[in-house]
């Protein structure tokens, strides 16, 4: 089990959000599409160096731009 | 007693398209989240009343983190709950998150109507939604919808009335996710498939490699087919029509008008060889007609078909994605490029879209280059249409110098803008191909609109330019800018009255080049003068309503100052 940013996380990998280190507004964001801490999330892919970071949440696919994926804390397998 | 009817849902989930259902009235559509940024309402008759139907901007939940939900959530709250009827629409593909909103409203009280629509879509994924099982669960009606093809519709509007407050305990967020999860595993049955080719193809666009493959070749096709459709309707369509049918009658109207005086300057224009010349004549039923239809109409059809395709199918969302990176460096995050997609159509939508981002920041920064380095379609017609014959070269070479605008603007407004640029954080639709008849709906839609703005303008401008021109009042502009005109961007004084006509509409500007006779570099620099200096009325009027009077200003003195150097620059350094 490793404690790693969502920014880190390789490609294709599954992995359970731990916490969300944001402001109350990023969190209620998050929340409001589902990513709160416990769920499970697959990282699809990410864009360059500092850029966003595509994962699948349940049935949909969000793209979050770098800053706001540095923040958000999994645990992966 | 229902006053009012709301629809509410998620971003991206056919609001619109059940809207344009419901009421008639056509609204633009698109498959991608923040299309609807305005509030547009209609009317629905409901057993011989008229009531008025509401479509809101989407939102995700009835705590807006943004403007937009704000905007929507405090529209819902103005009437009275016993007055209102709220259609609650949300994407049957993906119901687990469209449900959040669904039980906050049935929470607060309003009397709700679920619209699972996108209910093909569900079934073509493997994805069963037990609606009975889930009318049950919510105590609410549920009607499964497919706006796009219509189906639903008529159950639905009939089923309005028994929209009716249901006592339901307050949640916590996380408490409320898993009460979700409880509902979704009673009324969702999902069969296993195997990867379609659709999705392959999603997954390809949202990767690196893959991804920025895909972008350029579609970039470079649809801009291919612009040009190609633009230019197979010019020489197929309007061309013979303007050259075989209406100058014959043009000719004889002119050959039986004994006294060449003012009007025929107005109607006609000058004879060049004692001929007509669409081109040239510049008179109110010559010059004017073919700059809109003939040069113009032919090009904003062949744009917005392309547009309206990649709108549709969703790929825009997946551009954003790729183009992240670069739109940081302008203090933009890759959203950005919707706005600035629709400005390459016409700014004025252009810039109304900006709204979909957050800050007041982002907001300026996307306007300001927008209104300064985006050309509009009717203005790009014409530069094609001008340029063209200097060859590829120099057509590119505006673009190029407009680009390069966009990059050095940008990055030089987000070094010196204080305030803040919120990070990306969007959802991405899956691919969708659009039913023919919708897509065809939407550029009728766009192109009607395009022509009831257009041509009043084109036709009343260019009357209005004749007078002035007959009576030799721009004289004394030109005497004025003289000047700055012929030394320093090298063009002739004449072409300030072009300059100046910008401001009115850019294509009329570009055809009153056309008469002065000016050599490649001359057009170059005069195209590319008018692209960054003033925008059109039009696009005045909605900076002035989104920036606000003081931002205006100063986006406007930055648009002069840029005039200046470019012109010269390209005139003295580049060009020379």
């Amino acid at each position: 089990m490793k404690k790693i940013s969502l920014v880190h996380i390789k490609a294709d990998r599954k992995c359970r959000v731990l916490e969300i280190s944001g402001g109350t507004n990023l969190q209620s964001k998050l929340m409001n599409m589902g990513i709160f801490k416990g769920k499970e999330l697959m990282k699809l892919s990410h864009i360059g160096l500092r850029g966003p970071v595509v994962i699948k949440s349940g049935r949909s696919i969000l793209a979050l731009g770098h800053g706001v994926a540095a923040k958000i804390i999994c645990e992966v397998e | 007693m229902i006053r009012k009817i709301y629809l509410i849902g998620n971003p991206n989930v056919g609001k619109s398209v059940v809207f344009s259902r419901l009421t008639g009235v056509q609204v633009i559509s698109s498959n991608y989240p923040g299309t609807t940024v305005e509030i547009t309402m209609g009317y629905l008759l409901i057993g011989g009343e008229k009531i008025e139907v509401v479509d809101l901007p989407g939102t995700y939940s009835l705590e807006p983190t943004s403007h937009a939900e704000e905007a929507a959530v405090n529209l819902l709250k103005e009437h009275p709950k016993e007055e209102i009827a709220v259609i609650n629409i949300l994407d049957s593909t993906n119901l687990e998150r469209n449900l959040l909103l669904s039980l906050q409203l049935i929470e607060e009280g309003f009397p709700v109507i679920l619209c699972l629509n996108m209910c093909d879509d569900a079934g073509h994924k493997g994805v069963q939604i037990d609606t009975n099982k889930l009318e049950a669960i919510l105590r609410v009606p549920v009607i499964p919808t497919c706006a796009v093809t219509g189906a639903g519709i008529k159950l639905l509007i009939e089923r309005i009335r028994e929209a009716a407050p249901i006592p339901r305990g307050k949640l916590e967020h996380e408490e409320r996710w898993k009460e979700i999860g409880r509902i979704i595993e009673q009324v969702q049955h999902l069969e296993h498939r195997h990867h379609s080719f659709r999705e392959i193809l999603e997954d390809a666009s949202v990767r690196p490699l893959t991804g920025l493959v895909m972008a350029a070749g579609l970039v470079y096709a649809s801009f291919k087919f612009v040009r190609f459709i633009g230019e197979f309707i010019i020489n197929k369509v309007t061309d013979p029509l303007f050259f075989n049918l209406y100058q014959p009658v043009l000719e004889r109207l002119t050959f039986h008008w004994q006294e060449k005086g003012f009007w025929f300057h107005l109607f006609i224009g000058d004879l060049i060889n004692g001929k007509i010349d669409f081109k040239q004549s510049l008179g109110v039923l010559t010059t004017a007609p073919y700059i809109e239809f003939g040069m113009v109409l032919p090009y904003v059809i062949s744009f917005y078909f392309i547009l309206s395709l990649l709108e549709d199918i969703g790929y825009l969302p997946r551009l954003a994605i790729l183009l992240d990176n670069i739109l940081h460096q302008l203090g933009l995050h890759g959203f950005a490029i919707i706005p600035v997609l629709l400005g390459f159509g016409c700014n004025v939508p252009g810039i109304m879209s900006t709204r979909v981002l957050e800050s007041k920041r982002e907001r300026f920064i996307a306007s300001t280059i927008i209104s300064i380095g985006v050309p509009c379609v009717p203005l790009q017609a014409m530069i094609f249409g001008l340029l063209g014959r200097f060859g590829g070269f120099y057509v590119s070479g505006v673009y190029l110098v407009l680009f390069s605008l966009i990059l050095i603007l940008g990055i030089i407004l987000n070094r010196t803008l204080t305030g803040y640029s919120p990070e990306f954080l969007i959802e991405i639709p899956p691919y969708r191909f659009p039913p023919l008849q919708m897509l065809a709906q939407k550029l009728y839609f766009r192109v009607k609109g395009f022509l009831i703005e257009a041509v009043p303008v084109v036709l009343i401008g260019v009357l209005f330019i004749n007078i002035l021109l007959y009576l030799k009042l721009f004289d004394i502009v030109t005497g004025i800018f003289a000047p700055i005109i012929q030394g320093l961007f090298g063009l002739p004084k004449e072409a300030i009255v072009a300059l100046v006509i910008g401001f009115l509409r850019k294509d009329v500007a570009v055809g009153m080049l056309m008469p002065l006779g000016l050599s490649a570099k001359q057009l170059f620099i005069a195209a590319t003068l008018l692209a960054i200096s003033f925008p059109c009325v039009a696009t005045f009027i909605v900076l002035w309503k989104e920036l606000g009077l003081k931002d205006l200003v100063k986006s406007t003195l930055i648009m002069i100052f840029i005039s200046i150097i470019v012109g010269g620059m390209l005139n003295f350094v580049i060009l020379r």
